[in-house]
């Protein structure tokens, strides 16, 4: 034990007497009278007190104070954010940004103000004199005196050398396709905030927040959106559209592609339209989207929805046979034929003749109750929400009755969204997938993960088998475009003109598929009064409008989109119908209506 | 020995003190060009959008259409009859150089030659000039193994 203290004590002692010469160093330089060091210790405290009181002050001052530096923040604010660029499935430029530049002012730091309207003025001759003074004269950090002038403009208001005056570049939002695909785009305002269409999606994705809070995304921080559209596919569809829109003297038309596995939709044009560099054409109500935001009676294409729940539910199947003798009557109202047989018709002929009665009278099989529910099911009764912000709410009768159920079985008295009528049919056609239409591209597992399947496999077959087939013999011939196996419904609605249904004002629906056996596309094309032509018999039915301009889509697509044409017919495209004992499905058809 | 400790300081000091300036006068000249640099790299990246969005505008469909109408008056459209199939294309003509069939009448020909023949009789053909084309193989091979065997 001794022997640890010792160290120790010697370490001590070393402390001891370093200690001590400290104490004789504070010794020489102060005074160590007990008396005098209290107050001095006191007014020592009071000096570091101040002193640290003047620094805490003085950062609480600066906190308070107007940053000098919020003129910045405030252009930053005002410049227009970038966006991401937008291309298309095959990652063509949709829409992109550039640099232009804005002329500023701050208004707190200009001399002359009224020299400063004056020069500005004469630089910028489009720019009201008494309107800039005033903006000048406004008691603000940060004022616009023009946006987006030309290289020319700019040089010159950097020559004037005015302080408190500048330049700042700008985004500005272009379009290179024009009218291609715009109601898809939608549009930015000068603010290059998404106003409309997928540009104001994007918005809603968290840019905008992010802006308004002060932090402009770096272009190259912002991926590009890559759309579902295909930009030459859609150029094609809006090109034959406009001519059929022209040939058949429509007031409006719209098409669409859809991918029937995917809900991608490939291509969309409604006429008239706009061209997303000039905003304000957007505003004209005659230019809306009529996939998306117009509502309509969709007329016979409803019959394919019909017939699948008649299908579906089993009580009939492709060998049932309906009464379509004379004229359905219900009370004071009569259902007709359009191309009346006046005898019983099998399933397939009721889809190739288009007999409102026989599906009238699937419908009225079904019920009241069970036809909402499908319909519901099949999401005709909802708003259907897509990216677009713009959507449509379908019309449904407010006291749906046996008679509403009659005719909305064969298209009238439900108005919904065309593309809304796509999602449905898709869903015949794709195997039963109830899958929400998409304008973003998508995988096929995507889509189809968690989607409700709503019919039967074979019966999805089925539709498809009824497609083909009045393709190939029925009201569809139009669009039996060689090599494509294509599959098709016309409709045919009257429109209400005064409460009454017009025999004369008529909209036409054309919904397409292709191939049948392997569904990939779903066309639909829809006129709005279109008008009877010599060379068409005065006839101003679907099949001779807008089937014809399916039959065209179709085919200038087809090779855009990678439809292969098969130069043999399919061998036993609809297997699942084959093993459920309808072989005439397999069979090529002949005979059947007239068109 | 002191002074020339104190001279030696002395160098080192200046020497230290012209050191340390020459790397800030560079640090702020390097930062100078990475400024500069940027800047460019922003107006070229800017340039590049540009260009790319004038790109797009200029390949836009609807005026390669224009161009196509008023340039390609002779060609047409893809149209669906347009295409056939593989198996649709007739066979393959015979070949008909003379080098060829006078080797085969020599009897060293190499059987790679399709043979003249009518299309009916091709598969058979085919078979058996595959056949013969390996023949040589197998020979040679079994001449490289007898080679190898001494």
């Amino acid at each position: 034990m001794t022997q640890e203290i010792h160290p120790a004590h010697a370490k001590a002692d070393n402390a001891r007497r370093t200690s001590r010469s400290w104490r004789q160093f504070f010794h020489y330089m102060f005074s160590t009278r007990l008396s005098a060091s209290a107050p001095r210790m006191r007014f020592a405290a009071l000096g570091f007190l101040m002193l640290y009181g003047a620094i805490c002050g003085r950062l609480i001052y600066l906190g308070f104070k107007p940053d000098p530096a919020t003129g910045r923040r405030a252009v930053a604010q005002a410049v227009s954010a970038s966006r991401p660029d937008i291309v298309d499935r095959n990652g063509e430029v949709l829409a992109s940004d550039v640099k232009v530049m804005s002329v500023f002012a701050e208004p707190r730091r200009l001399i002359d103000k009224d020299e400063a309207t004056e020069l500005l003025t004469a630089v910028l001759p489009d720019v009201d004199s008494r309107e800039l003074r005033e903006r000048l004269g406004a008691r603000k950090g940060f004022v616009w005196v023009k946006r987006e002038v030309t290289p020319h403009q700019r040089d010159e208001v950097f020559h004037l050398g005015l302080p408190g005056v500048g330049l700042i570049a700008e985004n500005k939002r272009v379009y290179p396709n024009g009218p291609i695909g715009a109601h898809v785009l939608g549009f930015a305002n000068i603010d290059n905030a998404g106003i409309a269409g997928i540009e104001k999606y994007i918005d809603g994705q968290g840019l905008a927040d992010l802006h308004n809070m002060g932090f402009a995304a770096a272009p190259e921080d912002l991926k590009p959106v890559a759309l579902s559209l295909d930009i030459r596919a859609t150029h094609a569809l809006r090109d034959e559209l406009e001519k059929g829109v022209n040939h058949f003297k429509a007031k409006a038309g719209a098409a669409a592609i859809m991918d029937v596995n995917t809900g991608e939709v490939i291509a969309l044009a409604s006429l008239p339209d706009y061209d997303p560099n000039k905003p304000t054409e957007a505003l004209d109500p005659n230019h809306i989207n009529r996939m998306n935001v117009g509502v309509y009676e969709m007329g016979s294409t409803f019959k394919a929805l019909t017939i699948a729940m008649a299908l579906d539910s089993g009580k009939i199947n492709l060998h049932s046979r309906l009464d379509a003798t004379g004229a359905l009557s219900f009370g004071r109202f009569k259902i007709h034929d359009y191309h009346a047989q006046n005898r019983a018709l099998t399933v397939p002929e009721v889809f190739t003749y288009s007999s409102n009665v026989g599906t009238a009278r699937m419908a009225m099989g079904q019920g009241v109750e069970k036809h909402k529910a499908f319909l519901r099911k099949m999401g005709q009764l909802t708003r259907m929400r897509t990216e677009l912000p713009e959507s449509a709410e379908p019309i449904v009768p407010r006291n749906w009755g046996e008679l509403n159920t009659m005719t909305i079985a064969f298209g009238h008295g439900l108005a919904v969204a065309p593309l809304q009528a796509m999602m449905a049919v898709s869903a015949l056609m794709n195997g039963g997938y109830m899958i929400t239409p998409t304008f973003l591209k998508r995988s096929e597992e995507d889509a189809k993960s968690g989607v409700e399947q709503v019919i039967k496999a074979e019966t999805s077959e089925a539709m498809r088998y009824l497609m083909r087939l009045n393709a190939e013999i029925g009201t569809a011939k139009k669009v039996d475009i060689d090599g494509y196996f294509v599959g098709g419904k016309t409709g045919t609605a009257e429109k209400v003109v005064n409460g009454h249904y017009s025999k004369t004002r008529l909209f036409t629906t054309f919904m397409a598929v292709a191939p049948s056996d392997k569904p990939k596309y779903l066309f639909l094309t829809i006129m709005d009064e279109p008008q009877g032509l010599p060379e068409t018999g005065g006839y101003a039915t679907a099949a001779y409008n807008s089937g014809y301009v399916t039959g065209q889509i179709i085919q200038r697509v087809g090779p855009i989109i990678g439809l292969a044409p098969r130069f043999d017919p399919p061998h036993e495209p609809f297997p699942l119908l084959a093993k459920l004992g309808y072989g005439m499905a397999n069979v090529p058809a002949t005979g059947g209506a007239k068109h | 020995m002191l002074r020339f400790l104190n001279l030696i300081a002395i160098v080192a000091l200046i020497g230290s003190a012209v050191y340390a300036y020459t790397i800030k006068y560079q640090t702020s000249y390097r930062a100078e060009q990475i400024a500069k640099t940027k800047i460019e790299i922003k107006t070229e990246s800017d340039a590049i959008a540009v260009l790319r969005a004038e790109w797009a505008y200029m390949t836009r469909p609807e005026r390669l259409q224009q161009l196509a109408d008023q340039y390609l008056v002779d060609v047409k459209p893809l149209e669906v009859k347009q295409l056939v199939s593989v198996q649709a294309l007739p066979d393959k003509a015979a070949r008909s150089d003379m080098i060829g069939s006078k080797l085969d009448q020599l009897g060293l020909g190499l059987s790679a030659t399709p043979p003249v023949a009518s299309p009916a009789q091709t598969t058979t053909q085919v078979s058996s000039a595959s056949k013969t084309v390996t023949a040589p193989v197998t020979k040679s091979q079994a001449a490289n193994q007898e080679r190898k065997k001494p």
